[in-house]
């Protein structure tokens, strides 16, 4: 079959949907063609048995509160999508063993936050403000980059913000160094470094700075529903709004004029043409779909010179006791073998440090009376961590995984749960190449090095992918991974989409 | 000048420098890639895997067929190359395959337990056996048709009927009613086999001995392996060195005696699950310790406490798929996905007892009901009026959104 829409949206990712959404509000014929059954992508849950777990999110940065909501909420709000979430006010545990080891707590709110951070690392204050000054100056930046359309006065940047310019353009750890913090205190600061998936000392410090700021000002903002009630609620919206969605569908092809133009998708021997496609579903498969004379030689160099993100193994564990009953208190542990995120990062393929969530300490009846359900997401490098597996021991492996990290969880908390696993379900990158299609079982997309950082994206962005009829989003784009960022490139892309189909007076 | 030294007492000096870099080395990074082309998405090893593991739909041909008992068969599958498909799918003992076939004018699709060993699958080969019920559309099908050569379609193995080591005991005693007994064949045979490593004491109930299956392997694993023993028990027949009878809560109490935990495993017919629900809570299980197969199909609503019987015997279901709308007839005793199955429509399916999902469709309007037992659906789809048809039976005329079955992939 051949159909005609104004606009496709391939892959129905967090990104994918919000700007389906978006673009069906606007009124425009609108398709969004998913390869899996459901929407969302990372976004959703699994159910075993009387559990159903949180596939994917750990936290929504910038949410705000629904008094006053911030980016987050605000493009639920926007979207018409009911989005209830709680506020998680610890931010974090952290506990590294070993030599130097420690065990702190940080709370949201700018107040608590410095104080659990001055209990944690006595002597901080100082740093603390010159830190506050930093951040206050990086949005004040951006506001005036928002202000300018993304195109902001060099000279003004350089004379009125530079700041921002100098966070912008060092690591974490080189900004957190000059701030004058102690090595326990950054340690402190860099643990949601996992979040981005960089080390410290290579992560842009603007982009983790913007991240720690929203969360320290609302808390980790939890929904209620799980993320697959925020995939359901923006698909119902885009339906709502006469879009359609198409499921179990699978875009083989992109297709092409002879002008190089995208002008639509092949799935499954049907056709869909439309004059724009917005593309949630990462270059590297876009251009895999792609015949290469329709692709530029500069963007395949680019796609050719990045390293994929991070993968995870996740662990999804429904216990048949209460978190009050078996001594749980935090809904994030964050668990490091050692205090430098760079040795971390070098080690082989799991980086010795893990996080896991207990769902039911931010929302208590997320699980049945009597039981509650664990998230171990365990960051890896898939290529050094599938070697040797092959399909014949998959089980075994994965069983051996829980097994050890289970193990390293009690060990170190002293919390006991190995005996009352009622259900658990592990997924591995091989389970986030099979729903998501990721090369490499990626979950963040594109590594953000330091020659790819968040700031090295935004500058280049305009000179990138410039396919005519075709807009990507997600988080493999230039703000990178995350769910509040990806919803925001959805919504930049469908912002684009209209302005492009404007300027073509649709 | 190393770090140190630049950090001196006030902390590392920044320099604005480093901003007018970024766009240079990133230019640099760039022009010294290849510009081959890019590397093909399932060449990375966990996108390789996941092909191997998750081909979603598998090409068969049937190598052979063997007469078990007078009423059921046991059929051998390999790949079949000529259609593409090059190696079987692994698959953890106790897991299923959902075949799709046609018969007469409908499209449907059945889950069999495989009742072969992982390290069989490994050598080339699944194993089914299909018990020919009276009536039943799929099983006298099968029967009738499957010859050796004959091709068929499989989805990939599936399923949560599985040993996991991390949850279960060591010691699992496994309950098996009928035919039921197919996934402990190949978990049996797994721990003969050293696939897995658990200790199974099996209790095989049927009518009558000469319907036991699998008989003779049973016997001679339980004879050369110290971790596995069987007992049958036979319901319509007494007879020495048997069970009469139901399998009993003694009969499993028996079993655990050491005071060690212990897992039980059920796989059997509905009214064998009904039973033992009743029957085991003497025992006073955590319910992690206690599986059960999937409980299939509900035929008969009147088991359930909260069905409500509406008036009509038979209601008008519309069906909207990639927005083309067709009404059907669905009947009040069938489930959403039988009626679309019978009208000929190719709707999503794998488990056909509410737990896996694959059939998720949406309901537009209209109302339907989903038994207790089998609604595993997610929360949010609640919320949104999200129902799984192989578990929803209709209450009023209604509509739903239905997703493209897919396209077959290898």
């Amino acid at each position: 079959m051949r159909y005609v829409y104004d606009v496709v949206v391939v892959g129905a990712g967090n990104g994918g949907l919000s700007a389906a959404s978006k673009l069906a509000q606007a009124g425009l014929k609108v398709i969004m063609l998913e390869k899996h059954n459901l929407p969302g992508g990372v976004a959703t849950s699994l159910v075993r048995g009387r559990f159903e777990f949180e596939a994917s999110l750990h936290e929504l940065c910038d949410v705000g509160t629904e008094e006053q909501p911030l980016a987050v909420r605000n493009i639920f709000k926007g979207l018409g999508v009911d989005a209830p979430m709680v506020n998680e006010k610890n931010l974090f545990r952290a506990i590294v063993t070993g030599e130097d080891g420690y065990d702190v707590t940080l709370k949201a709110g700018e107040a608590l936050f410095e104080e659990s951070l001055e209990a944690a690392c006595p002597g901080s204050g100082k740093s603390i403000k010159k830190l506050k000054d930093l951040l206050a100056k990086t949005r004040e930046a951006l506001a005036y980059n928002d202000r300018m359309n993304g195109r902001p006065n060099k000279l003004v940047m350089i004379f009125k913000y530079s700041k921002f310019l100098i966070a912008a353009s060092h690591s974490v750890d080189e900004v957190l160094r000059s701030l004058g913090f102690s090595k326990k205190a950054r340690s402190v600061l860099e643990t949601y470094w996992l979040y981005l998936g960089v080390p410290a000392d290579e992560l842009n410090a603007f982009h983790y700075f913007q991240m720690l700021r929203g969360y320290i000002d609302s808390g980790a903002g939890v929904p209620e529903h799980k993320s697959y009630g925020l995939s359901l609620g923006l698909a119902e919206s885009v339906l709502k709004n006469g879009g359609e969605i198409r499921y179990n569908t699978e875009v083989d092809r992109f297709l092409y004029d002879d002008d190089k133009r995208v002008i639509g998708v092949a799935a499954g021997g049907d056709e869909y043409y439309a004059k724009q496609v917005v593309s949630n579903v990462i270059p590297h498969n876009v251009f895999n779909m792609s015949e290469r004379r329709n692709t530029a030689e500069k963007d395949r160099k680019l796609l050719n010179a990045r390293r994929f993100g991070l993968s995870f193994v996740c662990l999804y564990v429904g216990l048949d006791r209460s978190a009050e009953e078996l001594g749980i208190k935090d809904y994030t542990v964050f668990v490091a073998k050692k205090d430098s995120s760079r040795t971390q990062y070098d080690d082989d393929a799991d980086l010795g440090v893990y996080v896991v969530n207990c769902l039911n300490v931010a929302v208590p009846d997320a699980t049945p009376a009597g039981t509650c359900s664990m998230f171990f997401s365990i960051p890896v490098f898939s290529d050094k961590l599938m070697n040797g597996v092959e399909p014949e021991n998959y089980k075994q492996f994965k069983s051996e995984i829980a097994k050890r990290y289970i193990a390293d969880y009690e060990q170190v908390t002293g919390i006991r749960i190995s005996d009352c696993i009622e259900e658990i379900s592990v997924a591995t990158p091989v389970t986030f190449a099979r729903y998501f299609g990721s090369p490499n079982g990626t979950a963040y997309g594109y590594r953000l090095s330091r020659w790819d950082g968040l700031m090295a994206r935004i500058l280049s962005a305009a000179d990138e992918f410039k396919i005519k009829g075709l807009t990507f989003c997600g988080g493999h784009t230039a703000s990178g991974d995350g769910f509040g960022v990806s919803y925001a490139s959805g919504l930049e892309a469908a912002d684009r989409v209209l302005a492009l189909l404007k300027e073509e007076g649709v | 000048m190393t770090d140190k030294k630049r950090e001196g007492r006030r902390g590392l000096r920044l320099s604005i420098g480093n901003f007018l870099k970024i766009l240079p080395i990133r230019k640099k990074k760039i022009e010294d890639a290849p510009d081959s082309d890019v590397r093909k998405t399932g060449s990375y090893k966990p996108n390789e895997l996941a092909g191997i593991i998750h081909p979603g739909l598998q090409h068969l041909i049937v190598t052979q067929v063997k007469d078990l008992t007078e009423d059921v068969k046991l059929y051998r599958l390999e790949a079949d190359r000529e259609n593409g498909c090059e190696r079987l799918a692994p698959f953890g003992a106790g897991s299923y395959l959902t075949f799709e076939m046609t018969v007469g004018s409908g499209r449907c699709s059945r889950p069999y337990s495989i009742c072969s060993s992982p390290k069989d699958a490994e050598k080339g080969f699944y194993e089914i056996a299909v018990r020919r019920t009276p009536g039943g559309v799929v099983s006298n099908y099968i029967h009738e048709n499957w010859k050796e050569g004959t091709r068929v379609t499989a989805q990939e193995p599936a399923g949560e009927f599985l040993y996991e080591p991390v949850r279960d005991a060591k010691h699992v005693i496994c309950l098996a009613g009928g035919t039921g007994i197919t996934p402990f064949r190949s978990m049996v045979k797994a721990v003969l086999e050293g696939s897995e490593d658990f200790r199974i004491d099996l209790i095989y109930s049927a009518r009558k001995e000469k319907e036991l299956l699998f008989r003779e392997e049973l016997d001679g694993a339980a004879g050369t392996d110290e971790r596995i023993s069987v007992r049958y028990v036979l319901s319509d027949e007494e007879k020495a060195g048997y069970g009469t009878g139901f399998i009993t809560k003694d009969m499993v109490a028996q079993a655990a005696q050491d005071g060690e935990p212990y897992s039980v495993f059920i796989c059997g017919p509905q009214k064998m699950y009904r039973y033992l629900d009743g029957e085991l809570k003497g025992l006073d299980l955590r319910k992690k310790y206690v599986r059960r197969e999937l409980f299939g199909e509900i035929r008969d609503l009147s088991d359930e406490e909260d069905y409500v019987r509406p008036g009509a015997d038979e209601f008008t279901l519309t069906v909207s798929q990639n927005g083309q709308r067709t009404a059907i007839r669905c009947r009040r005793d069938e489930s959403l996905l039988c009626a679309m199955e019978r009208a000929g429509i190719a709707a999503p399916s794998r488990c056909r007892s509410g737990v896996c999902g694959f059939c998720h469709s949406k309901l537009v309007n209209g109302s339907c009901y989903t038994p207790a037992q089998s609604d595993f659906r997610r929360e949010a789809d609640r919320l949104y009026g999200y129902i799984h048809p192989c578990c929803a039976y209709p209450l009023s005329d209604l509509e739903i959104d239905v997703p493209a079955a897919g396209k077959i992939k290898i």
